[in-house]
C-alpha cells in the first residue's frame, strides 16, 4: 500500500435503499393483485363487476406497467442504489437527486394507477401512459441518470465491475428507447397521436416493447445478479472474459430483436428476418450470464439447502436461462406462426417476470433485510415455505399458458381434407382453453401468497431491530482514479467511465438504425396503385374509444400472411391499410377474434347487442358487457383538432372536412342511430360512444389497401 | 475455492466481490458461432438469395387449400338439383339443424326463428330465393352480406347446412309471438 492510498471513511445512503425497498414491497403487492385479478377475469367475465375501469382492457396495462416499472423499477432502484455505492466506494453523487428520483418516481406510479383504469392510454405496450406522464418518466430518469454517473464520476475505485456496465447499459438505453417510442402529438392534456404510423408505429413500438425486456427486465437484472449472487454465496465470480463477451453481446445483439413480436404480418420480409436472426443468436449472450451466475455458486451448493437467498437466486437464474431458450425458439418463424397471439406467449413472460425477476428481488430482498435494519431474518422456514409455493404458483402458471397456447394454435390452424378451417367458430378454440385459465389465476394466486408471507417476515424482522437503522460507514482506500494505471485493453476501458458509456450507446444505436430509419421513409414500402381513404371523423372518434378501452389487449387487427388466417378472417393485411392508423392497433394476443375485415361482416344491430351483452349473440363469449358505451356521449368538439393534428401529421383529410369534422360526425350517427332504432335499440342511444364505436368496426377493412392481386390472395 | 482456482484467480476485487478468470466453455462458444453462422446462411437464403418471400409461401400453400377445396366441391352434389323434402321427415337431421340454428342463427331470426336483426323466417314472405330448403340451404351458403348477413360456408359443416336449412322449413307457418313484420315477396305454395 503506498502513501497515496490513505484511507477514508465513507457514509452510504442507505435510507434511500430502505425507500425504494418499502416501494417496492408496496407495489408488488398491488401488480400482483391487479395480475390475478386480470387472470380470472378471463376466466369469468362477470368479474369487472359490470365497470368500465375494471375491465380487462384497461386494467391490463395497469398490471404490467406496475409490475414491470413500479415493482421491478422499484427494486432495481434500491438495488443500484446499494450496490453501486459500495462498488464504487462513495456516497451516491447528491442526496436531493436520490430523493427526487424516488418521489418522482412513486408520483408517476400513482398518475399512472390513477389514468389507466380510467382509459387515458396510448395503446402501445408497456408505454402505454400519456405524454404528459411520459415527460416526468423522462425528466425522472434524466435526474436518475446525473445521480448515477455523478457517483461514478466521484468513485474510489479504478476499475468499474461488470455490475456497473449492466446499470449503465440500462441508464444509457431505456433512455433512448423510451423517448423515440414515445414522440406523439397532443390533442389534449389527455390523449396524444404518435408520430409513427402503421408499420412504423409496430416497428418503433415492438423495437421499444422487446427491449423493454431487455433494458429494464434483464440488463439491471444481469447487475444485480452479478452483486448479490458472489455476496450472498461468498464466491468469486466465475469467469472475467464471460462476463466481458457476453455483456458486449448482449447489449449489441438485443436491440435488434424487436421485429420478432412481428413475424408473418405485414412488416417487411427483411426486417422481420433480421429481427428472428438476432433473437437466435442472443441464445449464448444470454446463457452467459445465466452460466456465470450458477458456476459462481460452485462450491457453495450446500448453501441450497440451507439458505433460502441462494434456492431464489438458483430458481431466478434456472428461469432466465430456460426464458433466454424458449425466446430464441419462438422467433422462429415457423415456431412463432404457432405460439404468436396465443397465450405461450403470456406463459413465457412470465417465465421471466414471476420466475427470473421476480425470485431474484425476493432473494435480495431477504439478504438485505438483515443488512439495512441491522437485524435478522425472522424466519428462514417461512422463506423456504414462500420460495416452494411460489415455484409451484409459477411453474401452474407457465404450464398451463404454454397448453393454453398450443391447443389453441393449433385449433386456428388446423384445416381438414376439404381444405376447410377444423374449427371455423373462434369462441370453440377459447371455451376448449378456459380451464386452463383457472388453473394459471390459481397459479398467481399462490405466487401472490408466497408473498404475503415474505411481507410478514419482512416486517416481524424488521419489528425485532433493536436500534434505529442507520446509514453504514465503511472506511475505504481513497483512490485517485485519474492518477493511476489502469491497464490495457479491456481492463483500461473498464477504468474509463465516460469511453465505455459511449461505447455502450454506439452498440445499442446501431440496429436500431438500421431496423427503423429505412421505415420512417414509408412512401418507399406503399403501392402507388392501391388507394386508401383515412377514417371519417366519426369513425376516427371509434377508433380513439376502441384504443381507450383497450380492444388490442384481447383482439387484433392484422390477418398473418398464413393460410389458416386468410380462410379464416381473408386477405392478408397490407402495409397500406394501416398507413394512416395513429397508433397502430395490431395487437399482441387474440383472447378474441382478429378484427382487421370485420367491418360490414355484421350488421350494425349486431354490434350494438353484442357490446350491451356479447352473449345474447355468441352463447359462450368471455368478453365483458359495454353497457357505458350507451350511455356516455360522443365527444364531437375534439374532433376538430384531432382531425387537424391528424391532417398535419399526412393524413389526407381535406379542409373542410377538418373544419366541420364535429358536424360531418354528427350526420353519420344520426345515419347509424337512425338503423338502430328502427330495429329495437332505445331513442337515448344517439350520439352515444358505441354509435362511434360501431362506425369504426363497420369501416374495419373497408377502407381499401387491398390491390386487386391482394384480394385474390384470399378470395375463399 | 479449490487450488486450479486460485491459479485463476484475477487481482480484481470489489467490495470483496473476487474474479476469476475461466476461459469460455467451450460448448457456449460452440453454440454462439453456430447461432452466428445460421444466422448469415439463413439472410442470405432468404433476403439475398433465392428462398421464396412470406407471399410467395402463402401463396403456394393457398394453392394447395384451394386444391383440396375444388375436389371436395366436385364430390359434392349440385346443391341446386337435389330433392331435400325427406329431410323434413328425418328427426335426427332436424335436430342437429335446430343445434346449429340456435347456436348460429337465433342471435339474428330468433329462437322462434320470429325475426329480430334478421328477418321472419317462419311467414311466406321471402327476400332471397322462393323459400325451398334448396334456395335456404344457399343463402345460409353464401349469405347476404349486402344485409348483414355473413356466409355461412366453412362456419358450418357442408353436410349440416341442408339440415339447417330443413330445420328452418319446417318452422314455415308456426306463427311465433312477437314475429317481425313480413319482408320481401310472398310466396304461394
Amino acid at each position: 500500500m503506498t502513501a497515496s492510498q490513505e484511507k477514508v471513511k465513507v457514509q452510504y445512503d442507505d435510507q434511500i435503499v430502505r425507500m425504494f425497498f418499502h416501494a417496492t414491497l408496496f407495489w408488488a403487492f398491488a401488480a400482483f393483485t391487479a395480475g390475478v385479478w386480470i387472470a380470472f377475469e378471463l376466466a369469468v367475465w362477470q368479474l369487472n363487476l359490470n365497470t368500465e375501469w375494471l375491465t380487462f382492457g384497461r386494467l391490463r396495462p395497469l398490471h404490467t406497467n406496475a409490475a414491470i416499472f413500479a415493482f421491478a423499477g422499484n427494486a432495481i432502484f434500491a438495488g443500484i442504489y446499494h450496490s453501486s455505492q459500495r462498488l464504487l466506494k462513495t456516497r451516491m453523487f447528491s442526496d436531493m437527486l436520490s430523493k427526487i428520483h424516488f418521489w418522482g418516481w412513486q408520483l408517476i406510479i400513482l398518475a399512472a394507477a390513477i389514468t389507466l383504469p380510467l382509459g387515458f392510454t396510448q395503446s402501445k405496450e408497456y408505454a402505454e401512459l400519456e405524454w404528459p406522464i411520459d415527460i416526468a418518466v423522462t425528466l425522472i430518469w434524466v435526474i436518475f441518470a446525473i445521480n448515477f454517473f455523478g457517483t461514478l464520476a466521484r468513485r474510489r475505485e479504478k476499475h468499474m465491475y461488470v455490475a456497473i456496465w449492466f446499470y449503465i447499459a440500462t441508464i444509457v438505453t431505456v433512455a433512448v428507447l423510451y423517448i423515440v417510442n414515445n414522440i406523439a402529438l397532443p390533442t389534449s392534456i389527455a390523449h396524444s397521436y404518435p408520430v409513427y404510423a402503421g408499420i412504423q408505429d409496430a416497428l418503433v413500438q415492438w423495437w421499444y416493447g422487446h427491449n423493454a425486456v431487455a433494458f429494464f427486465l434483464t440488463t439491471p437484472f444481469l447487475g444485480l445478479m452479478y452483486y448479490y449472487v458472489p455476496k450472498a454465496a461468498n464466491r468469486p465470480v466465475y469467469s472475467y472474459r464471460l462476463s466481458i463477451i457476453h455483456f458486449w453481446a448482449l447489449i449489441f445483439i438485443y436491440i435488434w430483436a424487436g421485429p420478432h413480436h412481428l413475424l408473418y404480418t405485414a412488416l417487411p420480409d427483411w426486417a422481420q428476418t433480421l429481427g428472428m436472426i438476432f433473437s437466435i443468436m442472443l441464445w449464448a449472450p444470454s446463457w452467459g450470464g445465466m452460466i456465470n451466475g450458477l458456476l459462481t455458486l460452485r462450491g457453495a451448493w450446500h448453501l441450497l439447502r440451507t439458505d433460502p437467498v441462494i434456492k431464489f437466486m438458483v430458481a431466478a437464474l434456472t428461469f432466465y436461462g430456460m426464458a433466454t431458450f424458449e425466446g430464441p425458439l419462438l422467433s422462429i418463424k415457423s415456431v412463432s406462426a404457432l405460439g404468436h397471439y396465443t397465450d405461450w406467449i403470456v406463459g413465457h413472460v412470465h417465465a421471466g417476470t414471476l420466475g427470473w425477476n421476480g425470485f431474484l428481488i425476493f432473494a435480495m430482498i431477504y439478504y438485505l433485510v438483515p443488512k439495512l435494519w441491522k437485524t435478522e431474518l425472522y424466519s428462514k422456514k417461512l422463506a423456504t415455505t414462500h420460495f416452494w409455493i411460489g415455484l409451484l404458483g409459477t411453474l401452474l402458471y407457465y404450464i398451463s399458458m404454454v397448453v393454453a397456447g398450443i391447443t389453441q394454435g393449433g385449433m386456428w390452424r388446423a384445416v381438414n381434407e376439404q381444405g376447410q378451417l377444423v374449427y371455423p367458430d373462434f369462441v370453440e378454440t377459447v371455451t376448449r382453453i378456459v380451464p386452463l385459465y383457472y388453473v394459471r389465476g390459481i397459479g398467481g394466486a399462490l405466487y401472490l401468497i408466497g408473498f404475503l408471507l415474505l411481507l410478514y417476515n419482512v416486517y416481524k424482522s424488521i419489528s425485532m431491530a433493536t436500534e434505529k437503522p442507520t446509514d453504514e460507514v465503511a472506511e475505504v482506500i481513497n483512490t485517485n482514479v485519474k492518477s493511476e494505471d489502469i491497464g490495457t485493453g479491456h481492463r483500461k476501458l473498464e477504468g474509463m467511465a465516460t469511453a465505455f458509456t459511449v461505447l455502450t450507446l454506439i452498440a445499442i444505436l446501431v440496429g436500431s438504425v438500421i431496423e427503423i430509419i429505412p421505415t420512417l421513409s414509408l412512401h418507399k414500402y406503399v403501392r402507388n396503385d392501391v388507394q386508401v381513404e383515412p377514417w371519417t371523423p366519426l369513425e376516427l372518434a371509434g377508433r380513439d374509444i376502441y384504443v381507450r378501452e383497450g380492444c388490442y389487449t384481447c383482439h387484433s387487427q392484422m390477418i398473418r400472411k398464413m393460410p389458416s388466417e386468410v380462410l379464416r378472417y381473408g386477405p392478408a393485411s397490407t402495409i397500406e391499410e394501416s398507413m394512416y392508423n395513429r397508433p397502430f392497433q395490431w395487437g399482441s394476443k387474440r383472447t378474441g377474434p382478429d378484427l382487421a375485415r370485420v367491418g360490414g361482416k355484421y350488421p350494425v344491430t349486431w354490434h350494438y347487442r353484442h357490446m350491451i351483452n356479447p352473449r345474447e349473440i355468441v352463447k359462450d363469449s368471455i368478453m365483458p358487457n359495454y353497457p357505458w358505451l350507451a350511455t356516455e356521449k360522443i365527444d364531437y368538439y375534439a374532433l376538430r383538432k384531432k382531425l387537424s393534428i391528424m391532417k398535419y401529421l399526412g393524413v389526407p383529410y381535406d379542409d373542410d372536412t377538418v373544419a366541420n369534422a364535429d358536424l360531418v360526425a354528427g350526420r353519420q350517427a344520426q345515419e347509424i342511430a337512425d338503423g338502430l332504432i328502427e330495429f329495437g335499440a332505445p331513442e337515448e342511444v344517439r350520439n352515444k360512444e358505441i354509435i362511434a364505436l360501431i362506425s369504426y368496426l363497420q369501416a374495419l377493412g373497408q377502407k381499401g389497401g387491398l390491390s386487386e392481386e391482394d384480394k385474390e390472395g384470399g378470395s375463399e | 475455492m479449490s487450488d486450479t482456482d486460485k491459479d485463476k484467480l484475477t487481482d480484481h476485487e470489489y467490495d470483496g466481490i473476487k474474479e476469476l478468470d475461466n476461459p469460455l466453455p467451450g460448448w457456449w462458444l460452440a453454440t454462439f458461432y453456430i447461432t452466428i453462422v445460421f444466422s448469415i446462411v439463413y439472410y442470405a437464403y432468404y433476403e439475398l438469395g433465392s428462398g421464396p418471400s412470406l407471399d410467395q409461401e402463402l401463396q403456394t400453400k393457398l394453392e394447395k387449400i384451394e386444391e383440396k377445396q375444388n375436389q371436395a366441391e366436385m364430390k359434392q352434389p349440385d346443391p341446386g338439383n337435389v330433392d331435400y323434402s325427406q329431410l323434413l321427415a328425418d328427426n335426427e337431421a332436424l335436430a342437429t339443424g335446430k343445434d346449429i340454428y340456435m347456436q348460429k342463427c337465433a342471435a339474428c331470426h330468433g329462437a322462434q326463428n320470429q325475426g329480430v336483426i334478421g328477418p321472419n323466417l317462419t311467414d311466406n314472405y321471402w327476400l332471397n330465393g322462393k323459400g325451398t330448403i334448396a334456395d335456404i340451404a344457399h343463402v345460409i351458403v353464401v349469405g347476404v352480406p349486402e344485409n348483414g348477413m355473413p356466409p355461412w360456408k366453412g362456419m358450418i359443416k357442408d353436410e349440416d347446412i341442408p339440415k339447417v336449412a330443413a330445420y328452418i322449413k319446417s318452422k314455415v307457418g308456426s306463427s311465433p309471438a312477437g314475429a317481425k313484420a313480413p319482408q320481401g315477396e310472398l310466396i304461394e305454395e
